[in-house]
């Protein structure tokens, strides 16, 4: 799929548009900040990139290939980490690829899937469930202090608790066949 | 450290939550306590934990995305 459908809308200022190119995007952009992973907060960075797509978008012209927007996103990612990598002096473990990114196909949403996962989810015990859902709920906007004390759980409790439903989840997806990634279940 | 406190580090770097402030970017404390193979371990663990999250999201949105959207938002 090419994401620049969105493009028109992303630059009028439709968060929506920009919401639905984000659940596209991110997982290509993530996947090229990998080599740095070391070196530098990805996850800090990768926002930071995704935010910075989300200004330019009005002023970005398509070169007529797809997905410009994506590349461009996996470009200021790259430009990003770079500036980050030489402020402090770090050294990737793996040497960095300097070529220019080829653009992934997007992910794709399988309504399946999707489907099984909640049903695993709705199996969840207890207190796992509640800090899956808790960190869920507040979407990168509380820190895991802020969910804990609100399930009224110490810190480590509730890191224990999101481990494991993490793992519970990649069992029962697993026994249904499933096989996502093995890092869910380690 | 322990290996379980390394672990716990790991699952709070994983997340999508970085802190606010004025610089443009906000690293996870908990990421500068942990040694390359932890921060390798948070990344994949991350990346993991994405597509999982945007499943269970009504619009297919991962944490990262809503923290994104958050702050176009405000």
């Amino acid at each position: 799929m090419d994401l620049d459908v969105y493009h028109p809308m992303i630059a009028a200022g439709d968060t929506v548009a920009f919401g639905r190119w984000l659940a596209g995007a991110e997982p290509t952009v993530r996947l090229t900040l990998r080599s740095f992973a070391t070196v530098i907060d990805v996850e800090a960075v990768l926002q930071e990139s995704l935010l910075r797509v989300w200004q330019v978008a009005p002023r970005f012209v398509p070169d007529g290939r797809e997905n410009g927007l994506l590349r461009l996103a996996i470009r200021i990612g790259r430009n990003l980490a770079v500036s980050e990598v030489r402020r402090t002096k770090a050294r990737p473990a793996d040497p960095i690829d300097e070529r220019e990114p080829e653009a992934p196909e997007p992910a794709v949403s399988d309504p399946l899937l999707r489907k099984q996962i909640a049903d695993c989810r709705d199996k969840l015990p207890g207190k796992p469930r509640e800090a899956l859902d808790a960190r869920l709920a507040a979407a990168g906007g509380e820190d895991d202090d802020a969910l804990a004390a609100s399930l009224n759980m110490r810190l480590n409790t509730f890191l224990q608790n999101f481990t494991r439903a993490r793992k519970l989840l990649a069992d029962c997806l697993k026994r249904a066949g499933i096989s996502l990634d093995a890092e869910l279940g380690s | 450290m322990t290996a379980e406190e390394q672990e716990l580090l790991i699952e709070q770097v994983a997340g999508a939550w970085r802190p606010e402030g004025d610089d443009e970017l906000h690293y996870h404390k908990a990421w500068h306590d942990l040694d390359a193979a932890g921060r390798a371990r948070a990344y994949e663990l991350a990346r993991a934990l994405r597509p999982l999250e945007a499943a269970l999201d009504p619009d297919g949105l991962s944490t990262t995305a809503r923290a994104v959207l958050a702050k176009i938002r405000t």
